[in-house]
This record gives structure tokens, sequence and C-alpha cells, in this order.
């Protein structure tokens, strides 16, 4: 094949999957790319560093710890705002996203975000800003942010690896239990060892539920339907399986649960808070790649 | 008002891909973008086995899922139910194409508008004139309209989409065995909607409630 034929190939069949493939496209269960492959990789860096940003404003809000929510804050609308911008094809018309709030659940995550700005903000400069309002309502909207990528991805009936009923708790708990890590490493870095093992209770209770999550969210999509299971098995076999089982099997259980049950009754020290803290979050980035990666469509015919 | 439609009929089609063709030439598509396709697949176990010829394009749904997803109101549904996109209003974010459960959307993007014909040989004169007489904006996401350009024009002339071919889809016009035909599903005259009753027509993946607008019999 000379090297203009090789290119004509190449652009009627790109490796991105666009060209014309007619015993394929649609055929067979095809899978969602825009969210994850390419630039789409934006989004979903987007969504974990928005969720990670809440998940630590709001176990911040509980210590009324106010450098928590200072760098939650920043980390939600720096990271997760800028990237997000990164991703859009035309970031100077984000404005325009608020503008239908009553249709789309983007619009309303972006409205949620800019009232979490305002009232963050606030909260951070008033003093005594951690009272039982101010704690109440940021609380809500901070939970609001946590689910917002996987709301966003839950509302597309035609992904039913997305539209699972476990999409949702199991981004509500994820947030919590990352934010909660992250404020248990910041309390260490600020040399508060009886509140760090006083939170170890609370990092086992999380990360019990969080395993089961994931286990139910893994079952029940399994469950589901034939195409549900398609996205259940591309995890399992094939290209994603060292993500899946060095990501989640080890970084996102494994390794948090040989340190949960080394620190178990408090017994805690600043290092391996420190090392269970950057097994979960590059564990929680597993997870969330892989169920972005393996959404797949159900065949049109 | 009319709502427009589309009955196809699976039994006439012989999967030239006439319609493919038409449609890129229509709207001066790049390599690797269709509105149009035709799928060919397959049911059963040879000596049994059968073909199955499904040509496929935006279903211009009455309950669009590409419209409650879209944050910013570019994509719309007329009075005349085409489901559009307005260039202006669009982000990028792509959340139509992810709703979209037919996968009926492209994403214009630098690569997509740099991809030749010929490829290492420039753009053809074609692909150039289509550029300014059909820009497509980049970063934005494009689909099948329905040909609305030559539905609107048509009918500002007096004409009737779906008989007078300058009011009708060049996918209508194009097809060699009049397996497509266009038409107003309001109208209960219409020959689409005779089609869809006599021939009991069905739409594609009805359980997500899209309501298509496009209609396929045999
Ligand atoms: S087929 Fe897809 S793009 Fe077309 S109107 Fe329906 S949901 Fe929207
Ligand atoms: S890509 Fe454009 S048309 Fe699609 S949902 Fe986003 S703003 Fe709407």
């Amino acid at each position: 094949m000379n090297d203009n034929h090789q290119n004509l190939v190449e652009t009627m069949f790109p490796s991105d999957g666009s060209g014309i493939k007619p015993y394929e496209w649609m055929i067979s269960p095809t899978r969602q790319r825009q969210w994850i492959d390419e630039k789409g990789i934006f989004l979903w860096l987007a969504f974990f560093f928005s969720e990670i940003g809440a998940g630590l404003y709001f176990m911040s809000l509980f210590y009324s710890f106010r450098p928590g929510i200072v760098i939650g804050w920043l980390i939600t609308l720096i990271l997760g705002g800028v990237i997000h911008m990164l991703y859009l094809g035309n970031p100077k018309r984000a404005w325009r996203m608020l503008m239908k709030p009553n249709t789309s659940e983007l619009s309303r995550g972006i409205w949620i975000i800019g009232v979490f700005a305002v009232l963050g903000f606030l909260q951070m400069i008033t003093p005594g800003g951690f009272n039982m309002v101010f704690n109440f309502i940021m609380g809500i909207l901070c939970l609001l942010i946590i689910s917002h990528g996987f709301a966003t991805m839950n509302v597309v009936r035609a992904l039913p690896a997305w539209s699972s009923t476990v999409v949702l708790p199991l981004s509500i708990i994820s947030g919590i239990w990352v934010g909660h890590q992250l404020l248990q490493l910041l309390f260490a870095l600020s040399g508060s060892a009886t509140v760090v093992s006083g939170m170890e209770v609370w990092a086992a209770t999380f990360f019990l539920i969080y395993i089961l999550c994931i286990g139910l969210y893994a079952w029940g999509t399994w469950h589901m339907s034939d195409v549900a299971k398609i996205s259940v098995k591309k995890m399992l076999e094939g290209d994603l399986k060292r993500i899946t089982y060095v990501g989640v099997g080890v970084l996102a259980v494994l390794l948090p649960l040989i340190f949960t049950l080394i620190m178990w009754g408090g017994s805690t020290n600043g290092f391996l808070v420190f090392l269970r803290l950057a097994s979960v979050l590059a564990g929680d980035l597993a997870i969330r790649y892989l169920i972005m990666k393996t959404a797949v469509y159900n065949p049109l015919i | 008002m009319p709502r427009w439609g589309m009955v196809i009929d699976v039994k006439r089609c012989i999967a030239c891909w006439g319609c493919t063709i038409a449609c890129k030439e229509e709207h001066f598509l790049p390599p690797g973008v269709f509105f149009n396709r035709v799928l060919i697949g397959e049911t059963g176990k040879f000596p049994t086995s059968s073909k199955l010829i499904y040509p496929v394009l935006c279903n211009h749904c009455e309950d669009a899922a590409c419209v409650e997803a879209c944050p910013t109101g570019a994509t719309y549904v007329r009075e005349d139910g085409i489901v559009a996109i307005d260039d202006t209003k669009c982000v990028g974010c792509r959340a139509c194409m992810v709703a979209c459960p037919y996968q009926q959307r492209t994403y214009y993007d630098e690569k997509t508008k740099n991809r030749e014909f010929f490829p290492g040989q420039g753009k053809t004169e074609m692909e150039t004139i289509g550029e300014k007489l059909y820009p497509f904006k980049l970063g934005t996401v494009i689909k099948c309209n329905f040909c609305s350009e030559r539905v609107d024009e048509g009918m500002k002339k007096g004409l009737t989409p779906g008989k007078d071919e300058d009011a009708t889809p060049a996918c209508v016009n194009i097809c060699p065995v009049g397996a497509r035909v266009f038409g107003d599903l309001d109208d209960p005259n219409s020959e689409i909607n005779r089609l869809i009753m006599e021939k009991k027509g069905k739409q594609l993946r009805k359980e997500f409630g899209t309501e298509p607008a496009v209609y396929y019999i045999d």
C-alpha cells in the first residue's frame, strides 16, 4: 500500500471511528467517545476536580476548618472550572449555559457552581461564617456539585451504564470519601494528631460504603441489560482491564484497605494518611475513567 | 404549520449509498462526516440469514434527547418539527452528542475541517467552494437538518416539500428506487401518513420516548 493510499484509508476510516464503517457503526454496541476520548479527557478531569474540591469543602464544614474550605473552593472553581473551559469548543460563549437552567442538567450545574462560588466566598470572609444556616446551605451545594458530573451522565437514557441508579450514590460517597481523605491530610500537615486520629472512624465508615457502592454499581450494571453488561465486560477484558485491576482493584480498594487496617482504632500517622490519599485519588480517577470510557449505546438495528 | 417527517421503505432500499453521497454534496460535508448513513447488518445464520438495510439520519425527534441536553438552547425544535442547531449559540459541550440515542451528531473541530478528500494534495475546488458556501463553525456540533434551506426556500416559492424537488431533501430526490418519502406528519391525507398507517411504520429505538419523525416500513 503506498503512502497516498494509506492516507486515503486513514481518512475514510479514521482511528477515532468517525469514518464510514457500514458493517460496524451502530450495528454493534457503540461506545460513547465525546466525553472521554481526545479533548473529552478534560471533562473527566474537570468532573473529578469539582468533586474533590466540593468534597473537601463539605467535610471541612463539620470541623469548621477555614483552610479546608478555602482550598476546596479553589480546587472546585479554579481546577474544575478552568479544565471545564478547556473542554468546550467555544469557551467564550460559556455564559450561555446559564440561560437554560430549566431544561438541561449541565446548565443547572453551572448555576449551582455560580451560587457556590459566591456564597462560599462570603462564608470564607465572614467572621463566624461557620454558622448553622451557612453550613447547611453550603453543605447542600457541595453535595450537588459532588454529584454534578455523574448527575449529568445519569440523565443520558441512551447509555445504560450511566443511567444506573447506583451512579448518584456512588458519586456522592466518592466525593465525601476523597474529601475526607484530603481533610485528614491537611490536619496531619497542620500537626493536629488528635483530630487526625479521631477522623479515622469516619474514614473506615466512608471507605466501607464506597466499596459497597462500587460493588453495587458493577453488579447492578451487569444485571441491567445486555448492553449495560457489555460495559462491565469492557472493564474486565481487553485494553482496559489493567486499569480495572490496578486502578480499581489495587489503588481504590486493596491499598486503602491495608492502610485502613493498619490505622484501625485511630493509630494514624501522617505518612500513611498521605499514602492512602494518593492511592484513593488515583483509584477514584480510575473508576471515573472506566465508567466514562466503557459506556455503550444500543445498536440501531 | 406542517410537521415534517420521512418514511423509509427498507424493502425498496438497495443500499446504493446515493442518499449518503447526495447529502455530502448538498452540505459540502468533509471526509469522515455523514449526516446520512446506510447501516447493513445480518440476522440469523447461513443459509437462513437475512440482510438488514437501514438508511439512518437525524430523526428530528418530537421529544428530542439532544434538545433536552443542550445547556444553551443552541439545539431547538422549529415550529415545523425540524430539530435545528443555532451555531452562534453552541458552546461545543457535546452534551447533545452523548444524549442522542441514534448518534446522529458530529463535532466540527480543526481536525475535521482540515481533512482532505485527497490527503496531502490540498483541498479540491469543490471543498474550497463548500467552505465558503456552506460554512460550519469550528467547535460546534453539526447534523442533518432535513435540508431545511431547500424546504424553506421552496416553500417561499410556493412549492410543496415532498412533491417538488426544489423543496425536498436531497436524499429523497436522489433515491433511485423511491425508498424515501418526505411529507407532513400533521396532514392526515399526506402520502407519508398513508404509508405509516397502511404499512405500520416503525420508529427506531422507540423505547427512548424521543418520538422520531422518521419511520421505517417494509
Ligand atoms: S436523532 Fe438524535 S440528533 Fe436527531 S433529533 Fe433525535 S435525539 Fe436529536
Ligand atoms: S454542543 Fe452545542 S448544540 Fe450540543 S448541547 Fe452543547 S451547546 Fe447545545
